[in-house]
């Protein structure tokens, strides 16, 4: 038994650490890595960067009166989100971003639970404009809009649980861009 | 040895910089000062009337004027007829403000024109049962740094238009009031 002990000490530290970056990670795979888009504000004409994590959220959330039917979607909608990240790179010429940066954000939704939901492509503008859904055990745990222009290179990132009805709440609000999405398909009647 | 390995996750999983109760509004001064090489003006309060005339606070949802910062909470350093040129590093810039204002402050809302140099910031931290917001906007001739006291509903309300926060809040607290 003490020898069990021992053995169980000495292999603590690295129990710990395999526990702590599987909870880590796990709680983060809606979170996309954007940090590495940085680098783009020295080339573009204009740079917006939002942030909104979970503790501002619901310190907030609460304040939105019910009384507003508005408000009062918006309060239920954001009680639950876990973040709102955006960032928005808008430039003077074309071609000022490359497709390493594009497949930089692409790379982080092949996979691991995401899925493509709708992608819109235009050949006449070079708009490119994909929405993905992260489900985790039939659960919505995130959602990311890429939208690639040709002077305009967007990234959405919510986490939490949101389907593309309750985006277009958010759209024009919270730093989330007006993202010209085709309506959602309205709900069969039963 | 349990002990001692109990110690150190026990550091290590404390937030960087939890400990240092950091005056981001001083630091934010600084950082201008030393990046752009100016030097701030502390102007008094009376002498600020009338130096901007939009007031965007009012635009903000419901139309109507609504006091945002909480009364006697507000901080504000003017850089006036200065010259603010990033030479092609405002990304250093921006990074160098994000590495200053790390926890307990949370970036909110950064906006950066390099051409124009227009640069805003807007960073949040807990005071309590309100919250301060610092706000640093640069613009090529001028910039403005702000700390404000605000309440949870006021934020809430900004939130909805996080772009225009900053201006909302430079703008109250570069006008007295009527």
């Amino acid at each position: 038994m003490r020898i069990l002990f021992r053995n169980i000490l000495k292999f603590a530290p690295a129990l710990l650490f395999v526990v702590t970056a599987h909870v880590v990670t796990t709680g983060q795979t809606a979170k996309l890595q954007l940090d590495q888009l940085d680098v783009l504000a020295n080339r573009a004409s204009e740079t917006v960067d939002v942030k909104l994590d979970e503790h501002l959220m619901q310190m907030t959330a609460k304040f939105f009166s019910g009384k507003d039917t508005d408000d009062a979607e918006i309060r239920d909608l954001l009680k639950n989100l876990k973040g709102i990240y955006v960032k928005s790179f808008t430039f003077e010429k074309e071609n000022e971003y490359s497709p390493a940066e594009v497949d930089s954000v692409i790379s982080q939704l092949r996979g691991g639970g995401w899925s493509k939901i709708v992608g819109v492509t235009s050949k006449k503008n070079g708009d490119n404009v994909d929405v993905y859904l992260l489900t985790i055990a039939d659960q919505i745990a995130g959602l990311a809009v890429v939208s690639a222009e040709p002077k305009e290179f967007t990234v959405v990132n919510i986490v939490g649980p949101i389907n593309l009805e309750k985006l277009s709440e958010l759209e024009g609000s919270f730093g989330v861009p007006l993202l010209n999405l085709p309506p959602p398909k309205p709900k069969t009647a039963k | 040895m349990l002990a001692t390995f109990i110690a150190i996750t026990l550091a290590l999983s404390m937030p960087i910089g939890a400990s240092a109760d950091r005056d981001g509004f001083s630091d934010a001064v600084k950082l201008i000062e030393q990046f752009y090489h100016v030097k701030h003006q502390n102007i008094p309060l009376l002498a600020r009337a009338g130096m901007k005339a939009v007031k965007t606070a009012a635009k903000i949802r419901g139309g109507e004027y609504k006091k945002l910062a909480e009364a006697g909470s507000v901080r504000v350093a003017f850089f006036e007829e200065q010259t603010f040129d990033s030479r092609g590093q405002i990304a250093s810039f921006k990074s160098a403000v994000q590495n200053l204002l790390a926890s307990p402050w949370s970036a909110l809302v950064q906006t950066l024109a390099p051409k124009s140099e227009e640069q805003t910031y807007v960073y949040v931290r807990d005071a309590g049962k309100n919250f301060h917001v610092l706000v640093i906007t640069i613009e090529r001739r001028e910039a403005t740094v702000i700390q404000a006291t605000v309440a949870p509903q006021i934020l809430a309300e900004l939130l909805k238009n996080p772009d225009g926060m900053g201006k909302a809040l430079t703008d109250e607290a570069t006008t007295s009031d009527p």
